[in-house]
């Protein structure tokens, strides 16, 4: 035993130097990153740093008086993010931005320790997490003051303790998650799914309760979820995250009343922006944005989402990670509104997914292309509609539904190259 | 006077013998002067041309009032004529001091994000400029708005001096549920001339209604009020037509000044923007296009999972 331990720690010796000099030249190109964005801030017009960094830092500084971070215009966040961003005002204005980095850090770091539960061998893992480490996107987001890292954090939380077996924990963190972005809520089917059919994912298990067979198994899986009394595990993660969730809202609706559930909630469950954005639903929300026919057409788009939501829930929840990446990218993709901000939502759990997908190297950089050409194609005409004022709204409207086109054939060769490892499936259920 | 016969001559001019009178010989002569210049009153025969002097004679008092009473009303004609003149003159030569002032808009760059450049000239003069303050009242219809962050930001770098004169603004609302806006932006003097002023302000504009016609949709943007302010006294604002304001001094002095709102002939017409909007007859084509993709990917990403899902679940082939 103690030679295989150190056999083991002689193996492990490289890779933890590996995994060092890895995260260290992160975090020095991150911090690289900070001090040109502090100098082009103060020395150009066009500023480095985003919008919403001085959202955060003005709110930041209405909670250090002891009023509401609503006064601040645009600040449709949780007040957490006020309150941890305080120092900000206290010590530095580039604490909030050091703070997103750490969170990138933690984020990669969480990716690691996950393979690391799912047997990987340590080398490769670090090189997954390669992938998000040295990625220029999360690198730009976190020092221009996005605080996507921080919902990246939790989610991969969450995961990471689910597949550990602490629900507790989990439940917290996604309890977080949730309050911080809404988008989590979608993976609470997955997560239920999940804990529910842990302990019984054999083949011979799930025939038993085949419903009939002229009807695609989708029914049945559906009737072998309701049939059964909840897993004590579900019930447990849905009464500690509910908990949370609910404890945290009423505090802060204690503070700030309509304002902060206006703002932090439905602001993003009922936000229609009719301004160009990668939603192919854009144009024609906007050109019935008056019309009688609004509400209709917005849920017509509500549809689709949900359906694929449920289909890709039933079909891959035994794979949570891979389950909650198909969701996050479907979500985006088919959303009323889209943003670049929230490709990161899916993008942190690409490097866990990416084992499990055997594709050739070579497919892999043709559909990242193909991927940067899509946005490419849009935002060509956005920025002759925005800077230069030609009327582009059709070749935009085509350019969306070329993308959404796009990410749902990467997101079909993603499906049709996975296969989920069984001998690491096996080797979780035994420990 | 009776006493004096008049008797009509040849053509029916009055013929005027002067009866022996004392003192009235001069007065005689001048009354023939003045008969040829002039009518005697409404109504009476002209005076006759070769107008033969008697005896000189002098005339009495009573001739002498008439005679004045005459000459008073061509005094009075006389009297307006030259002041009128002599107004006309000084009023010629006062506009003529008078500076004009001359405003100039113009909006930069293109697209949605654009730069109004505003330049006053307040005209040529002798007296220096230097004591006074000029900024300008924008009205920003609802489909412009000016981003409060923006302006922020462009005072740290003593850009521009703007203060909105509306607590809130809506940054991303659309032009249909935006209100009007009015901005005071202070100006600073322009190296280019004497007595010049220039702003600078930058304005967005806002997503406006889909158009049926042509795809563009007009933001009017009117013309500022001017408004100057001087610590000392300037001469040529007592010149131009002026009412009193009440504004703040500057964007950090919170003190209220008396500025005068200075009226003005506007040189060019009003500084008209174009926005890009889209056209309500794609609407069809649009809504079909969209949902028709959106369930063609949908099915696509459905077949995908149903073919290559985990082996539980693939029961559909079957």
């Amino acid at each position: 035993m103690a030679a295989r331990r150190a056999e083991g720690q002689r193996a492990g010796a490289p890779w933890r130097r590996r995994a060092g000099w890895l995260f260290g030249s992160a975090a020095l190109l991150r911090l690289a990153l900070l001090c040109y964005g502090a100098y082009q801030d103060r020395t150009m017009l066009v500023k480095y740093t985003d919008v919403d960094y001085h959202v955060f830092t003005d709110a930041a500084r209405f909670v250090s008086q002891g009023r509401s971070p609503y006064l601040r215009a645009t600040y449709r966040y949780t007040p957490l993010l006020g309150w941890i961003l305080a120092p900000n005002i206290y010590l530095t204005p580039l604490f909030g931005k050091l703070l997103f980095i750490a969170g990138d850090l933690t984020a990669a770091g969480l990716m690691l320790h996950i393979l690391l539960l799912r047997g990987m061998d340590a080398s490769k893992a670090c090189g997954y997490c390669a992938f998000w480490l040295l990625n220029p996107l999360p690198m730009a987001v976190s020092s221009r003051g996005n605080a996507e890292s921080l919902v990246a954090v939790l989610v991969l939380a969450t995961m990471y303790y689910i597949e550990k077996g602490n629900i507790v924990k989990s439940a917290i963190l996604y309890g977080f998650s949730v309050h911080m972005k809404i988008y989590p809520v979608t993976y609470a089917l997955p997560i239920a799914l999940h804990l529910q059919n842990d302990g019984c994912c054999e083949k011979g298990a799930t025939d038993a309760f085949h419903f009939k067979k002229s009807k695609c198994s989708l029914m049945g899986h559906f009737w072998q979820f309701f049939s059964r009394p909840l897993n004590s595990n579900v019930l447990l993660f849905g009464a500690v995250g509910g908990f949370t969730f609910v404890a945290l809202s009423l505090s802060f609706y204690y503070f700030y009343g309509w304002e902060f559930l206006e703002h932090t909630y439905l602001y993003h469950l009922t936000r229609r922006d009719i301004r160009h954005n990668f939603s192919p639903y854009f144009y024609m929300l906007y050109l019935t944005a008056e019309s009688e026919w609004s509400f209709a057409l917005g849920l017509a788009a509500f549809l689709p989402q949900l359906l694929l939501l449920l289909v890709v829930s039933l079909a891959y929840y035994k794979d949570l990670v891979f389950c909650c990446f198909l969701h996050t990218a479907v979500f985006v993709s088919f959303n009323k509104v889209c943003t670049s901000q929230y490709f990161l939502w899916y993008l942190c759990l690409l490097p866990l997914v990416m084992p499990n997908v055997k594709m050739s190297w070579q497919r892999g950089v043709l559909l990242l292309l193909l991927w940067f050409l899509g946005q490419a194609l849009w935002l060509v005409p956005a920025y002759f509609l925005e800077f230069k004022g030609n009327n582009t709204f059709l070749l935009i409207w085509l350019a969306g539904l070329l993308f959404l086109f796009i990410n749902c054939f990467v997101l079909v060769q993603i499906i049709s190259h996975y296969q989920k490892g069984e001998k690491v499936s096996k080797k979780v259920k035994h420990q | 006077m009776a006493a004096a016969a008049e008797a009509r001559g040849p053509g029916g001019c009055r013929e005027r013998r002067e009866e022996p009178r004392a003192g009235g010989g001069q007065a005689g002569a001048g009354r023939a002067r003045r008969g040829r210049g002039g009518s005697a009153g409404p109504g009476s025969p002209p005076p006759c041309a070769g107008w033969r002097l008697g005896p000189p004679v002098r005339l009495d008092l009573e001739m002498q009032r008439q005679w004045m009473e005459r000459l008073f009303p061509w005094q009075g004609i006389l009297t307006f004529r030259v002041a009128l003149l002599v107004c006309t003159a000084r009023s010629l030569s006062a506009q003529a001091t008078c500076p004009d002032i001359i405003v100039t808009q113009q909006l930069l760059k293109e697209g949605f994000h654009r730069e109004l450049l505003t330049r006053v000239e307040l005209g040529a003069g002798e007296e220096a400029i230097g004591s006074c303050t000029v900024a300008i009242k924008e009205h920003l219809p609802a489909g412009l708005y000016v981003d409060p962050y923006e302006l922020a930001s462009l005072q740290q770098h003593n850009l521009t001096e703007a203060l909105m004169i509306a607590d809130t603004i809506d940054v991303e609302s659309p032009e249909y549920l935006a209100t009007d806006l009015a901005i005071l932006v202070y100006m600073k003097p322009d190296p280019q001339c004497d007595r010049c002023f220039k702003a600078m302000l930058p304005v967005h504009s806002r997503y406006h209604r889909p158009s049926k016609d042509d795809g563009e949709a007009i933001a009017v943007l009117k013309n500022p009020e001017i408004l100057i302010y001087c610590h000392k006294s300037f001469p040529s604002l007592e010149c131009w037509n002026y009412s009193e304001v009440e504004a703040p001094c500057s964007v950090r002095n919170g003190h209220t000044c008396h500025w005068s709102n200075v009226t003005y002939k506007p040189v060019n017409k009003e500084v008209i923007l174009l926005v890009p909007v889209g056209l309500k007859q794609h609407g069809a084509l649009v809504c079909a296009g969209t949902l028709l993709t959106t369930v063609l990917c949908s099915c696509l990403v459905l077949a995908a999972v149903c073919k290559h899902g985990p082996s539980s679940f693939v029961h559909c082939s079957e």
